[in-house]
């Protein structure tokens, strides 16, 4: 069993990309789990049709945890992909970090943490101990950095590659940085800068995803665009991060860059 | 008067800020203190404070409440669990209720406050309270007696009275150092107005107001004094008396503050604290050796002092070989304090005499 995580800024595109991504490997005909680990709870929502399925936080609030079937949390979306979301508290109150924590040993409990691919999609920021829960041992071993070339994206997935460095200093620690996944906003050199920050932090570009407008309009239909436009280029392009991802076999530690090192990267890189 | 060097006194300025709080909010009798947090922080506090009161001889059972939150309370937020609290501690009938927070519904940011300023038909009042934020005991005392403190108005006319603000209510001689204050008053014709916080109910508190000092506990509680005298306008003493000359100095003081001369009271006084040491001459010349209470601890700054002073007035000689005194912690009050560290001081003289 592979278990990949998608970490980066918000908004950059991480469930887009997630929910392309599982619905391209199961394709290939794996059984693939998504797990959506963002209060926002929106991660699986094109491979379930639009449908805002029941978070396991809502689950345990409403009836608590011990009557929880897996069949209560694990809805069959696009291609029989497995869709699960954590949900959190009411925005303003209470705490999501640790939500997550209670999310995944309810999913361990239950035995429901399997399938060929899980897929953790996980909110932007890793805000604190409990974001950071799907790297930790036993979880995902391959975290993608989702990033386009805007500094603020850039920034946020080096802030996430300090994460898994702290993180894999851990004795048992098996997490490791699978690679870097630029999602083009159509920056001009974006592919070469986002390629040089992934070699800077001791990793490689796995995958350019460029921006096209067939992503918008599956989305309106509610679909990923595997489904939506499944001869289309970007579809190809999300099949072949499927592959690239499910063969991956080099993965590293990262080397985040220092504050300095950052600015005059981006120095070196954007016209001004 | 405690100059026994037990944990007790050196966790003050250690120790849990939620345990000082309870220390003061347990005291309005006719109260109930709500724990907001997981159940574990009533039971430790109340086990602490049973067992103190009975090593105290006081069977009195603190009223506590625990709003018991487990881990959803703190995913979802403890507001809820808070609200039911509440309720049910209304419908048992207190005088008022305080609501202490804990490191954990303050980590999460519950608006405990906020949730206080319902009106339920009773008093309820925060005190915050969670330790992790690096409070200690003492911080719990001051937040505590400052909360307390908002259900007394301002009053239109003050009594020649005094508070006793502050008293170290888990220690074995509260009530004896408070009698000792009072006998020290009565010769200024001052009385206790009221016991800020020490075994009173919730409607005393209205009286808070109305004495012309405050006589603070101890210095720690400087920032209390001067917010009472700032929201309530009476002046404070910062300190119970201590030493020979400190309880002569602390009688001028009292009776600057309040308009009195205390020359005559002194002059009593000092006839009275000679007429206790006419009691100790059998120790005259003894020789004794002042040592730190405990491996744990740093004695009281001004108690060298305050012994020091003792040994001369008996004509004691200070020498390594002497007699081992633990230096008291804290300060003994007053002469009748002087009086009992002076037996003690006898019973370790003799010891060592005897070999």
């Amino acid at each position: 069993m592979k278990q990949i995580a998608l970490y980066g800024k918000g908004g950059i595109g991480k469930s887009t990309t997630a929910a392309n991504l599982s619905a391209a490997l199961a394709g290939e005909g794996l059984d693939i789990l998504q797990i959506g680990c963002d209060p926002k709870h929106d991660s699986t929502r094109m491979l379930m049709h639009g449908t805002w399925i029941p978070t396991v936080l809502d689950l345990i609030r409403e009836r608590g945890d011990e009557t929880i079937t897996a069949d209560d949390v694990v809805y069959r979306g696009f291609r029989g992909v497995r869709c699960v979301e954590a949900g959190g508290p009411e925005p303003g109150i209470g705490c999501a970090g640790r939500g997550i924590i209670a999310t995944f040993q309810l999913l361990e409990r239950l035995d429901a943490l399997k399938g060929d691919v899980i897929v953790y999609d996980v909110l932007g920021d890793v805000v604190c101990g409990g974001f950071a829960m799907p790297m930790r041992e036993g979880y995902a071993q391959e975290v993608y950095l989702v990033t386009s070339g805007e500094l603020m994206s850039i920034y946020a997935a080096n802030n996430i590659a300090k994460a898994i460095a702290r993180l894999s200093r851990r004795v048992r620690s098996r997490c490791t940085l699978g690679g870097v996944i630029c999602n083009a906003k159509n920056i001009e050199g974006e592919q070469e800068l986002v390629e040089e920050f992934a070699r800077r932090i001791n990793s490689r570009l796995i995958a350019y995803i460029p921006r096209d407008r067939v992503v918008q309009i599956a989305e309106l239909q509610k679909q990923t665009v595997v489904e939506y436009a499944p001869e289309s280029d970007q579809a190809a392009v999300y099949q072949e991060l499927a592959r690239t991802v499910y063969g991956n076999e080099t993965t590293s530690i990262p080397t985040p860059l220092e504050m300095d090192e950052l600015e005059s990267f981006a120095l070196e890189f954007v016209q001004v | 008067m405690n100059s026994n060097p037990s944990p007790l006194n050196s966790s003050r300025y250690e120790g849990c800020t939620l345990t000082g709080a309870l220390s003061v909010t347990t005291e309005v009798r006719d109260a109930i203190s709500i724990i907001h947090g997981p159940a574990g922080c009533t039971h430790h506090n109340f086990s602490l404070l049973h067992a103190t009161h009975l090593s105290n001889d006081r069977l009195e059972v603190p009223r506590l409440l625990s709003t018991r939150l487990t881990e959803n309370g703190i995913i979802f937020g403890g507001e809820d669990a808070l609200e039911e609290s509440l309720a049910r501690a209304v419908s048992l009938a207190p005088a008022s209720v305080f609501v202490l927070s804990t490191c954990i519904v303050e980590t999460i940011g519950d608006d405990v406050a906020a949730i206080c300023a319902k009106d339920r038909g009773v008093p309820v009042i925060p005190v915050p309270t969670a330790g992790f934020l690096g409070g200690v005991f003492e911080t719990g005392v001051r937040n505590a007696l400052s909360s307390v403190a908002s259900l007394a108005r301002p009053a239109t006319e003050t009594t020649l009275s005094a508070n006793l603000v502050g008293e170290k209510n888990l220690e074995y001689g509260a009530d004896e150092n408070a009698t000792e204050i009072e006998r020290l008053l009565s010769r200024l014709g001052i009385t206790i107005n009221l016991r800020f916080v020490r075994g009173i109910e919730t409607r005393d508190i209205g009286r808070l107001s109305s004495a012309a000092v405050n006589i603070l506990r101890e210095p720690a509680l400087r920032p209390v004094g001067e917010d009472l005298d700032r929201r309530l306008g009476t002046p404070c003493v910062d300190s119970f008396p201590a030493g020979l000359t400190g309880t002569c100095l602390f009688l001028e003081e009292v009776g600057r503050i309040c308009g009195i001369d205390a020359t005559a009271a002194v002059e009593e006084e000092r006839a009275h604290q000679a007429a206790m040491l006419s009691r100790f001459d059998d120790i005259a010349g003894s020789r004794v050796c002042f040592q730190s209470p405990h491996p744990m601890l740093r004695g009281d700054p001004g108690a060298v002092a305050i012994c020091t002073e003792c040994a001369e007035a008996l004509d004691l000689t200070v020498d390594p070989d002497g007699a081992a005194i633990p230096l008291p912690y804290p300060a003994p009050v007053g002469t009748a304090g002087l009086r009992r560290m002076l037996h003690r001081w006898r019973v370790l003289i003799r010891e060592k005499q005897r070999g």
